[in-house]
């Protein structure tokens, strides 16, 4: 009974902790989300538009795990792993984007 | 310029290609570490963008209107601040390793204790005032 042959041999689990730290990033826009529809009562239904762009993020995250690990285990075991710059720069930008419309939102209704 | 480790190594996306140009891949463990100090780094900001947004939509008995403005704003603020600067230090650190000099000092740490200084402050006054 052998199991199935690991995709990397690293004992510090490093894709194992990025993908989770991903999947924790992943949670957190999803609540961020859930935050935003309390706006919903207030500031009418385009804020529906910042909980769906929220969930598409999770969800992107949520689609790319699995690509993700195994291109990190691939990386360990072949000690190279190139950076992930689309990834950081995309999930950046829909952080600023969605803090930049909700201060403009806050202040137009103010 | 034959030498140079872009070119030798057409695998590698344009994006990175661009922005790190130079040095060699560094060790993945330390890419993955960066990887996850940058995430943690975006959680943060991320949870700062919630707290505003939760303030302007529970915080209506707490804070009377122009204040809950300002600590909502404010506190927003501090998300975005935090958001460009985690992807800002990710990619200073990415290059230090790149090139094997030491790693930049972290310019956000300050920004996050004054921004949680000032926030809890002006929460604390706000209360006591009420």
């Amino acid at each position: 009974m052998s199991p199935a042959a690991p995709l990397h041999a690293d004992p510090g689990l490093q894709p194992e902790r990025t993908v989770l730290s991903w999947g924790r990033t992943m949670m957190l826009f999803a609540v961020v989300g859930a935050v935003f529809l309390r706006w919903l009562p207030h500031y009418g239904l385009w804020t529906v538009g910042l909980t769906l762009s929220c969930a598409v993020v999770a969800g992107a995250i949520y689609a790319t795990q699995r690509r993700r690990y195994s291109r990190q285990s691939r990386g360990i075991a072949a000690e190279q792993v190139e950076a992930d710059v689309p990834a950081v720069l995309i999930t950046t930008l829909a952080t600023a984007v969605l803090g930049l419309l909700g201060i403009l939102a806050v202040l137009a209704q103010s | 310029m034959s030498e140079d480790p872009v070119r030798a190594d057409p695998q590698r996306g344009r994006l990175s290609s661009r922005l790190l140009a130079h040095g060699q891949e560094p060790d993945p463990r330390f890419t993955l570490a960066n990887e996850r100090t940058f995430l943690a780094w975006i959680r943060t900001a991320l949870a700062f963008l919630a707290g505003g947004v939760a303030v302007e939509a529970f915080a209506a008995e707490v804070f009377a209107d122009p204040y809950r403005t300002v600590v909502s704003v404010l506190t927003i603020s501090v998300g975005l601040l935090i958001s460009v600067g985690a992807a800002m230090r990710w990619l200073n650190v990415e290059r230090s390793m790149r090139l094997g000099r030491p790693l930049p000092m972290p310019l956000i740490i300050p920004l996050l204790s004054f921004a949680s200084g000032v926030a809890m402050a002006v929460v604390i006054v706000l209360v006591v005032l009420d």
